[in-house]
């Protein structure tokens, strides 16, 4: 493929994302999509962090405390000193950046399962702190956050204030997809540049990089930091769409899953966390008319996908890639 | 190649939208009318008995009812058909529950279980017209301006200066110890019991210790609680399946006095969990002792019990949510697709609660949030012996 | 201090005997085993179900548990762990099986054996009282199990050809293969050995504080932060961290108490701390 039809590729997914999708359900009246479909582009945004620390060779079991700080640092500045929600997401997102470089300079020289099970324990560090922590409202949670409110410049509104429309959900809709779409191309430049090729080496011997006069601690830590930016973002939103925000809002569970999202994604792929979480998040509820039977009928599907897709659904194309 | 295998993940990727799209979309064709109600909540991990009590209870009700021929409302005759959506905990779940409930056209809904959850759906349920019954505390839920969450059960901060009320003037109750696990909702549970034993005058000497909620062996954090002496240990919040361990771990460090929690508890699993060493053990359930028990209420235990192989003490509580919904809604059938009417409603409502010997069903809370929106359950005070409960004290919340 | 010391023994023993499986099959396979506290509860159910409901000996029952997840052990390596192993081009890949075996087994454990918290009567009855220590006798005597087994599972690795085997297995796989050893009868033996150290485990502990189904992910959880203090794939680290953990938990209770919920985030970053200056543990191998 070309550079020009991969971008005319691109190009389509976007606008049937921002244009087909709303059209389809308005067709259907499937109006609850919006919020699973939101959900899933979040959560790819927090998983696609995730999924940078794989591409640096380490495996990230702690987004959640990330989403969580990120949430709680835009809550409170909503809340607390009334700024706008629109310019608490990137605050909310250095602040991640910030947190992570500080935690990140001791713990990335950790490797392998002793980096993941820091990681770990890092998502239950972080809900403990927004218990103890006076800031947070601890075990109270902070509650009614009000929606976010219009963006103007000039006298032109930009993004209207989300209180007054008439479907709140489509314009998170439509707001997460293009931070999704945001993200993404970020993450795809950023992999095809040469920080990236530095991170592939990473990968695959550290040793060998730093030999050749890499700074490899400071590339860790800008993946690091540059995953949990994507972390803190996505934690902010959802911050903004349920209204409240709680210590248990991301829980070690969900860290979890992040990581799995990348997995079942396959982690050669900038796109597989959206594809492993969409399949994961809509897999999930799909089942859920079978009652009891959702979780085993759930796993069952898992583990047979990864006997048949140990490298991921997108590995469906690895051969290819192989070849070239 | 390349093209085609595109060209497979696309059609792939189609289908499984489709297939997203049609779920949930084939309506229901039945020859009568059906009349949905939802449940939002948690049926699975460690915090699985939690919801799966409430969706059993409803489930062997509405079972019930509709052997009985279905419930009539207004002209019509419907059954009840429960729709339920495992949240796993997770207030992001919630609300995509939340969501699904309303897409079905549902405009009632019991859950969901814990403090964080009920929050999340509140912007959902507000803006698509449902009213839900939180198992969650929070008072923000139930004050004005919120108006769609009708608490399920007694709070804490309602049951628990009574408690503390009766057992000091009964039992000589002096200094009181508080434990809990280091979550919101046990937490907000505890600092709202410490404030109603200061109120009373008790002396609190211990308030600040807690547990993780996954802890197996009590014995660490009990030990230096129990050194203080307390006469009354109070269990804020504390799980079901803690709850025995706790006891059974206080007890063995040679505890001698009160053990107290404001939740529902389950008989066969204090007996299980702690045996005679949980008599004494003083917690607050609906219609849980045979004292005050109904036929009806006999009844329902006898259909769970043979649905499900073992009856669960908390649906004595959870029992209540699905008759409530049923009797508001025939008391005003306009209620039935307009939550308005339903909130009009529930100032006048007032029927026969069927479950225990004297009682009426009616919305109260007027005090604890200036509006009604609890469901009046009996504040069944209860000590446990000899693997079942007996009844200490019997109060209202108005 | 004296019950302070005995409580943190104790639970540094049960903590032990929990980490021993689960260092076990990394140290074999680089698995980190997510569904090893599933096989915990499993095997906590089944001594429920054959002690406590049918009345068998507890001892029969113990044994029952073990089997079980021997038996659920070698199956889950041999048609599922091994295939994916042996395809996937990350060795982390197995994460994701592991949660889903995990997610699978938490699913048949609720269906199967509902979701109350469930209880066996006491092995032995009455408690130790001095004017310092109170114990349980239950409590001592299952202690005492757990070091007995610990010391007899080491024993087994030091000095039994499949002990030897396994050992040369997991300093290198390759040059073991190359020395004649039957890898993959080995990993099978290793993995069954794990998961019936968690299936023992949980039906020694069903006699003290019971089982539940929902326990699983935050008992694995718990085995991983013990694995790691030690050093991940080391028996004798595995051991270390259980006690270190045990011992930190009742110290910790003890003495933080006045600050609320503290002691497991002082834990928590000491953890962190520790392990950015001791990047392998205290013992561990180092992978990467």
């Amino acid at each position: 493929m070309t550079n020009a039809t991969k971008l005319l590729l691109a190009a389509a997914c976007v606008l049937f994302l921002l244009v087909g999708v709303p059209a389809l359900i308005a067709a259907t009246g499937r109006n609850d999509l919006y919020y699973t479909l939101t959900s899933v582009a979040l959560l790819s945004i927090i998983s696609g962090g995730v999924w940078l620390t794989f591409y640096i060779g380490r495996i990230n079991i702690g987004q959640g405390a990330f989403a969580l700080l990120g949430g709680y640092v835009s809550a409170v500045l909503v809340t607390a000193y009334g700024i706008s929600f629109w310019l608490t997401l990137p605050v909310a997102g250095l602040v991640c950046a910030l947190a992570s470089v500080l935690i990140g300079l001791p713990i990335l020289r950790l490797r392998g399962v002793y980096f993941a099970m820091v990681t770990l324990t890092l998502t239950e560090v972080m809900r403990l702190l927004a218990l103890a922590v006076p800031i947070t409202n601890g075990a109270k949670g902070i509650v009614s956050i009000p929606l976010p409110g219009g963006v103007s410049l000039f006298g032109l509104t930009l993004i209207p204030d989300f209180a007054t429309l008439e479907n709140p959900r489509l314009a998170f809709y439509l707001a997460s997809v293009v931070l999704m779409v945001l993200c993404f191309g970020a993450l795809y430049r950023l992999v095809h540049s040469r920080i990236g090729h530095i991170c592939l080496s990473l990968q695959q011997n550290e040793e060998l990089a730093s030999s050749i006069g890499v700074n490899i601690a400071s590339i860790r830590v800008l993946a690091y930091a540059i995953s949990s930016f994507l972390g803190g973002l996505g934690g902010a939103m959802f911050a903004a769409i349920s209204q409240s925000i709680y210590p248990s809002s991301f829980t070690v569970a969900d860290s979890v899953n992040f990581m799995l999202n990348c997995f079942l994604g396959g982690l050669h792929y900038v796109l597989g966390p959206i594809l492993g979480t969409f399949a994961l998040y809509f897999g999930w509820d799909l089942l859920f008319q079978t009652g009891v039977y959702q979780l085993l009928i759930f796993s069952s599907a898992l583990i047979v996908l990864m006997l048949v897709l140990p490298n991921g659904l997108l590995s469906l194309r690895l051969p290819r890639k192989k070849g070239a | 190649m390349t093209t085609r295998r595109s060209v497979l993940m696309g059609t792939a990727l189609a289908a499984v939208s489709g297939l997203a799209l049609s779920a949930g979309l084939a309506p229901a064709t039945a020859a009568e009318k059906e009349l949905n109600i939802g449940f939002v909540g948690v049926t699975s991990g460690p915090a699985a008995a939690w919801g799966t009590s409430n969706v059993r209870s409803m489930q062997v009700r509405a079972d019930w009812l509709n052997e009985l021929g279905g419930v009539k409302i207004g002209d019509d005759t419907y059954k009840i058909n429960i729709v339920t959506f495992d949240d796993q905990k997770d207030p992001k779940r919630a609300i995509a529950g939340m969501e699904k409930m309303a897409q079905e056209g549902i405009h009632y809904v019991v859950g969901p279980n814990v403090d964080d959850g009920a929050a999340a759906v509140r912007p959902v349920a507000e803006s698509k017209g449902i009213i839900y019954f939180p198992y969650a505390f929070p008072k923000e839920l139930y004050t004005k301006p919120a108006s769609n969450a009708v608490l399920g059960m007694i709070a804490n901060y309602q049951s628990a200066p009574a408690i503390y009320k009766y057992l000091k003037e009964n039992k000589g109750v002096k200094k009181v110890a508080f434990i809990a696990a280091n979550e919101s909702d046990p937490l907000s549970q505890r600092d709202g019991g410490v404030a109603a034993a200061k109120a009373l005058g008790l002396e609190v000497v211990a308030q600040n210790d807690t547990y993780p909620n996954d802890t197996r062996d009590f014995t660490p954090v009990l030990t230096p609680i129990i050194r203080l002496k307390p006469d009354l240990l109070v269990l804020s919040g504390v799980s079901p399946g803690n709850a025995p361990l706790l006891i059974r771990a206080a007890r063995e460090l040679g505890y001698t006095g009160l053990i107290s929690t404001e939740t529902a508890h389950d008989a066969a699993v204090l007996k299980e969990g702690a045996g005679e060493l949980a008599d004494g053990f003083i917690s607050v359930g609906g219609a849980s002792t045979p004292a005050i028990r109904s036929k009806t209420m006999d009844e329902f235990i006898a259909r769970y019990t043979k649905k499900f192989g073992e009856y669960n003490d908390e649906s004595n509580t959870k029992v209540y949510a699905l008759d409530y919904i049923i009797e508001t809604l025939k008391a005003n059938p306009k209620a039935i697709n307009d939550v308005a009417e339903f909130k009009k409603t529930v100032d006048t409502f007032g029927a026969p609660n069927p479950y225990v010997k004297e009682g009426t069903l009616k919305y109260v809370g007027t005090t604890s949030f200036g509006q009604k929106r609890q469901l009046s359950v009996p504040m069944v005070v209860t000590q446990y012996k000899d693997g079942a409960f007996e009844t200490l004290f019997v109060g209202e919340v108005d | 201090m004296e019950q302070v010391i005995a409580n943190g023994l104790y639970l540094g023993a049960q903590y032990a005997l929990i980490a021993l499986g689960l260092t076990l099959i990394f140290a074999l396979m680089n698995v980190l085993n997510f569904a090893h506290g599933q096989m915990y509860v499993l095997g906590g159910f089944v001594t429920y179900t054959i002690y406590g409901q049918l009345g068998l000996p507890f001892v029969l029952a113990l044994a029952c548990s073990a089997l079980t997840l021997a038996i659920v052990g070698a199956l889950v390596e041999k048609f599922l762990f091994r295939p994916v192993i042996k395809r996937s081009a990350r060795e982390e890949s197995t994460m994701l099986l592991a949660a889903a075996i995990a997610f699978l087994m938490d699913a048949i454990i609720l269906i199967l054996f509902g979701e109350k918290q469930r209880g066996v009567p006491k092995i032995i009855n009455g408690v130790f009282v001095s004017d310092s220590l109170v114990m349980p006798y239950d409590r001592i005597l299952v202690g005492v199990i757990a070091i007995a087994m610990i010391a007899s599972f080491m024993a087994y690795m030091q000095y039994s050809r499949t002990g030897r085997a396994m050992r040369a297995l997991a300093q290198d796989r390759v040059a073991a293969q190359l020395m004649g050893v039957n890898v993959d009868r080995y990993s099978m033996i290793g993995f069954a050995l794990g998961a019936l150290l968690a299936g023992v485990v949980g039906g020694l502990l069903v006699t003290i504080t019971g089982v539940n189904s929902g326990i699983g992910g935050p008992i694995s959880i718990k085995a991983f932060l013990m694995v790691m203090i030690g050093g991940a794939g080391v028996v004798g680290g595995a051991i270390a961290g259980g006690f270190i953990l045990g011992m930190m938990e009742s110290v910790g209770l003890n003495v933080l108490r006045e600050f609320g919920d503290v002691t497991y985030l002082v834990i928590f970053v000491l953890l962190m701390v520790f392990l950015s200056l001791r990047p392998n543990g205290l013992m561990g191998k180092p992978w990467g």
